[in-house]
């Protein structure tokens, strides 16, 4: 189950913040995401000779907290989406899915004419979208 | 694609395949949207520096999208960090995506080291404009000047980009050079990165 997804940009500015239970504390949620991004910097700037190649978009497990496991990708223009989510067992493809999905609504949300690049996305049919986006990903990893 | 013209001529209406439409723009109704954004601009400013200002900046916007839209539609891409890798992405997908080819040319300037040009016959967005003898220099491709401004920025070469007629023999109407200069940071990481 996704609880958060974040999509920030590429001076680390938050363009687009969703969590989506109401149990947990948002504010939880979004220090989750802001300690992610240092994650994600980090596998950007020392490439592991071992790892994926290099500018590959789909960085992976972020890393696990408590409950939690932090997916990130990366885009070519550094723009990144983070995933927060609370199932043990997901399967990698289903978040490549997921997140290629999620690249296509915010390429749609940007090319919108009156968004502001740098400004936080306000667009409703955006929201709407993500959240079919990610309650398919419930349904696709629970069955 | 803007102006994509060769169509396959069906003998019969009911041999067309039911596809889900062109992906492609037609050329009047481009040509005439820009004419009207240029004789919007030209009524808002006084001179024509602002004017190349100001259709720069719509490129711009422009740019910054497409940018997005590759990105995501190139599965496998890898990320640019060459001058000559973000160069020739401009010079081949980009003018693809949006002119249907690749453009003419693309060179590196003699003078400066932190030069290149990419060179087109004909820009698509001059086609069916002249400039009147009175507005001296100004050329529409600034529009597309913004366009590769736009690309060059949301990857991390920020770089000044601008639109020439560079007159050339036996031909009646100029070529069109865009001249792209790229900032100081982008030569030293360059540099760095080994170039």
């Amino acid at each position: 189950m996704i609880v958060c997804v974040a999509i920030v940009g590429h001076q680390n500015n938050p363009l687009y913040i969703q969590s989506f239970t109401d149990g947990d504390d948002a504010l939880k949620l979004h220090h989750v995401v802001h300690c992610s991004l240092d994650v994600v910097d980090e596998r950007v700037n020392n490439p592991k000779k071992s790892g994926p190649m290099l500018n590959e978009t789909y960085l992976g497990l972020l890393y696990p907290t408590e409950n939690y496991k932090v997916y990130g990708y990366l885009t070519n223009t550094k723009v990144k989406f983070i995933s927060v989510t609370t199932d043990l067992d997901v399967k990698d493809a289903d978040v490549r899915n997921f997140f290629r999905k999620f690249h296509a609504a915010y390429v749609d949300a940007v090319s919108n004419p009156f968004h502001v690049p740098g400004k936080k996305i306000t667009s409703k049919t955006f929201a709407e979208r993500i959240s079919t986006i990610v309650k398919a990903f419930g349904l696709s990893s629970a069955g | 694609m803007i102006g994509v013209g060769k169509i396959k001529q069906y003998s019969n209406v009911l041999d067309k395949p039911l596809n889900k439409g062109k992906q492609e723009v037609s050329l009047s109704a481009f040509a005439f949207l820009f004419s009207e954004l240029v004789q919007y601009n030209q009524t808002q400013v006084d001179n024509i520096a602002e004017l190349e200002r100001r259709l720069e900046d719509a490129g711009y916007a422009v740019g910054a999208r497409v940018l997005e839209l590759l990105c995501h539609r190139e599965r496998g891409n890898r990320r640019e960090t060459r001058l000559l890798g973000i160069l020739s992405f401009v010079h081949s997908t980009v003018w693809k995506i949006l002119f249907g080819k690749v453009a003419d040319s693309l060179e590196k300037g003699t003078e400066h080291e932190d030069e290149y040009m990419i060179s087109e016959k004909e820009l698509l967005v001059n086609r069916f404009i002249s400039i009147p003898k009175d507005m001296g220099t100004f050329n529409c491709g600034a529009f597309v000047a913004g366009i590769v401004r736009g690309v060059l920025d949301g990857s991390g070469f920020p770089a000044v980009v601008t639109a020439h007629f560079v007159p050339m023999e036996g031909q009646q109407r100029p070529r069109t050079t865009i001249l792209i200069k790229f900032a100081e940071e982008v030569l030293r990481r360059e540099a760095r990165l080994g170039g």
